[in-house]
């Protein structure tokens, strides 16, 4: 009787914490059905549809997709624009934040003081450090070219150049690396320091403690920072916007995939076709993600199967 | 024995030794890393603070501080010619320069076929060249055969209406010719004195111009001076070649200029800055709210389907802003909130930021849960536990949340732009990148621009980068 009783208190306790529970994660349950689930199943509707906004709703059926894929030239264009530059920005930034994270690991007196100026860039990104770089990949008033002339090199003409476009926008995602130099620095950290002492006791040297205990220590955080950069990859806008002033010249060099969508959705209001513009987008994020996982246990480390 | 002892000893030391050469060589890369990425920001800095007139001047120069020297320059005719008139006025001299001669310059290997005195009709053979024959351009007698370093030249007087070139310069100037001199290419026409007397005019827009007169009061060295510039000497000194007449200062009124020309309606920086504070900080308002909200209930309730929600959550970082935009514009725009800031703002009230939801989750879970239980038997309501204990340890992962959703508002590009369409209501990044279209060549009003952007967010940094970089750590690792 007396046991029911507690029973029937804990469960009423019970269920008391999950009503509270789901009180509190409420504003995120809101949120997401209406500013994420609504919109993710609405695009899914619209990409079928032909609309303008004003005029009612049309269904298209597969029209769209197909006019994407077969008849729509600043598609392919844009999407090959966007796979250049992830092609190039992700591995070379990956490189360049890991490196730049082994040196800010050292323990010199002024790491703190080398590891923000590292860092601050990447918080700047957007309109303002745009600006700064359009200057400074100016064919003749530009630093760029000015440095590569004192070296003996002609510059190109960068963002005038239909060739050189794409490369400037990269060298200035690299300006950028700070942000994952922090993720990998401390991923760095994190490493136990009885490996490196192991690693001494076998006469390992500095390239062997970093191919065989750093690298495969770090292979984790790469993995989730490999995903993470493509995705954001896939959605450069910004410096393009402001770079070419919103057309993605010169020709269609700069078009890149969220810049071609923003002038279809928002110049041209054909919300539709926009719409199943950026399911695409979503799908061929979804497969590099999916493939990357399902590539990942060849490469990535996970202590805990160490401990099996 | 005691010898293996010392070798072994000696190999320790060369191999510190080599270890403290290794990490020499990496600090100087560092080094020279971090002076390349600092390069665009200082950049941006220092040419804020130029002048107009020297803004696309390279070799570069980072320090915003320029010397006007009286360097005493000289006219130098361009072609050959007589000199018909010298004639004056009250500001200039005009120099008159008849065009009788036509002037053809031919190689050492070049055959003349002319000879001085001989007259000569248009399209007559003057010479053959490697290149092929040369003929006169009109008709003509040749006054003059010249031998010259690399060749010879031939020069004709035309017969037929003389041309006229006209040479303008300051009145001050001294003239090295004399009417009816013939002169050729590269003969200096006017020269500068070498010393002058200083003149500082107060223009009506503040800036200044220096002059350098002669003994009879004529100018013939003029330069305007920005504002912001100290004139070395008095008005009235003699100044000789060389001397450093006056400095140009950091120009701080790039920024007044900046601030004040933003815009198509006569707004200005004011407003954009007003626009994107109240933005702002609504923005952090609403994400600290609902984040920290729906972290204590992730972290500390058990409810049904709470691991698989918090799987939603966080798969919902991996969807592309783009698969939302469309849809939540229409959304937006029937509710009439376009051209409004309530796009830019409700939005975070509920917690769309999964990645601080997240972090702040995360920091939940080091606080350990007999605090909770403390405060339940002492009689607290759960709301009270989270405001009165929970809160007040949290503060750190709070204030990464409420940097990072500074940042992130403060530069935001996409939503303003999607959004906003009335000029009034700009963010200052927004007003930015309209400046850049109307001011595109103004270099230093852009950099000046672009400094009032960026100067917010370094400050934020520098007081805050222990919370940037905290914040990262813990939840882009444990991920």
């Amino acid at each position: 009787m007396a046991e029911n009783v507690k029973n029937y208190k804990k469960l009423n306790m019970t269920k008391i914490e999950a009503k509270w529970g789901y009180i509190f994660i409420s504003p995120w349950i809101i949120g997401t059905s209406v500013f994420i689930l609504f919109p993710v199943i609405a695009s899914f509707i619209l990409a079928f549809c032909s609309w303008d906004i004003v005029s009612p709703v049309q269904f298209v059926g597969f029209g769209n997709f197909i006019e994407i894929f077969t008849k729509d030239t600043n598609f392919w264009v844009s999407l090959w624009n966007t796979f250049y530059y992830t092609l190039f920005s992700v591995p070379l930034g990956i490189i360049g934040s890991i490196i730049v994270a082994l040196l800010m690991n050292q323990k010199w007196k002024t790491v703190r003081l080398l590891r923000t100026i590292y860092y601050l860039p990447s918080v700047t990104a957007g309109v303002a450090s745009s600006i700064i770089w359009m200057w400074l990949f100016n064919p003749y008033s530009g630093l760029i070219n000015y440095f590569l002339g004192q070296l003996g090199i002609q510059g190109p003409m960068w963002l005038a150049s239909e060739t050189w476009a794409k490369p400037a926008f990269i060298i200035m995602s690299l300006w950028g690396v700070g942000g994952n130099m922090i993720i990998y620095l401390a991923g760095l950290q994190g490493i136990p320091r009885q490996l490196y002492e192991a690693a001494d006791i076998d006469g390992a040297g500095s390239f062997d403690k970093f191919r065989y205990v750093t690298l495969p220590m770090l292979t984790p955080v790469i993995f989730f920072n490999l995903i993470l950069s493509i995705v954001w990859s896939f959605q450069v806008f910004t410096q393009a916007y402001v770079m070419t002033g919103g057309t993605g010249s010169p020709g269609r060099s700069t078009l890149f995939y969220v810049l071609y969508l923003y002038q279809v959705a928002f110049k041209y209001h054909k919300m539709g076709y926009a719409s199943a513009l950026a399911l695409v987008l979503f799908a061929i994020i979804l497969i590099f993600t999916l493939i990357q996982f399902k590539f990942s246990k060849n490469w990535v480390y996970y202590e805990s199967e160490m401990k099996k | 024995m005691a010898e293996n002892k010392n070798s072994k000893s000696s190999f320790w030391e060369g191999k510190k030794l080599q270890e403290s050469i290794m990490s020499g060589i990496l600090y100087i890369v560092a080094l020279l890393g971090a002076v390349v990425f600092m390069i665009p920001l200082v950049w941006m800095v220092t040419s804020s603070l130029k002048p107009a007139i020297e803004i696309m001047k390279l070799p570069p120069k980072w320090i915003p501080i320029y010397d006007v020297r009286y360097e005493p320059a000289r006219v130098v005719s361009k072609g050959a010619g007589v000199v018909a008139k010298i004639e004056k006025n009250s500001e200039q001299t005009l120099i008159y320069i008849e065009k009788p001669l036509e002037r053809h310059e031919f190689s050492a290997g070049a055959e003349i076929k002319v000879k001085k005195g001989k007259k000569i009709a248009m399209g007559d053979l003057l010479a053959i060249t490697a290149d092929g024959e040369k003929t006169a351009d009109s008709d003509g007698k040749v006054v003059k055969i010249e031998k010259t370093a690399t060749g010879k030249v031939v020069l004709i007087k035309q017969s037929g209406e003389y041309v006229y070139d006209k040479v303008a310069m300051a009145r001050g100037m001294v003239i090295k010719v004399a009417q009816g001199e013939t002169i050729f290419p590269d003969k200096i026409i006017a020269d500068m004195p070498k010393t002058g007397k200083l003149k500082f005019i107060e223009n009506k827009d503040k800036t200044k111009t220096v002059m350098v007169l002669d003994e009879e009061g004529y100018m013939f060295f003029k330069r305007d001076l920005p504002r912001g510039s100290v004139a070395n000497f008095k008005d009235e000194t003699v100044v000789k070649s060389g001397d450093k007449i006056a400095t140009m200062l950091p120009q701080f009124f790039n920024y007044v200029d900046a601030w004040q020309t933003a815009g198509t309606k006569g707004e200005n920086f004011t407003k954009y800055t007003l626009n994107t504070l109240l933005i702002t900080i609504l923005n952090i308002l609403g994400t600290i709210i609902s984040s920290t909200l729906v972290a204590y209930g992730f972290a500390r309730f058990k409810f049904p389907a709470r691991d698989g929600l918090f799987m939603i959550m966080i798969s919902t970082m991996m969807i592309p802003a783009q698969v939302t935009m469309i849809p939540t514009f229409i959304v937006f725009q029937k509710l009439g909130w376009i051209d409004s800031f309530l796009p830019l703002i409700v939005p975070s009230f509920f917690a769309t930021s999964a990645f601080n939801i997240f972090l702040i989750r995360q920091f939940f879970m080091t606080i350990p849960y007999e605090l909770d239980e403390a405060a339940k038997i002492d009689g607290c309501t759960y709301f009270q536990t989270f405001t009165m204990i929970l809160m007040p340890l949290i503060k750190p992962a709070l204030a990464t949340v409420a940097i990072f959703s500074f940042v992130y508002s403060w530069n935001d590009f996409l939503t303003p732009l999607i959004y906003l369409n009335d000029s009034t209501k700009y963010t200052l990044a927004l007003g930015l990148q309209t400046f850049t279209t109307m001011y595109g060549s103004y270099f230093n009003l852009m950099m000046a621009a672009s400094t009032i952007l960026l100067l917010p967010i370094l400050l934020v940094f520098f007081f805050g980068q222990r919370f940037f970089i905290e914040g990262v750590a813990t939840s882009g690792l444990k991920g």
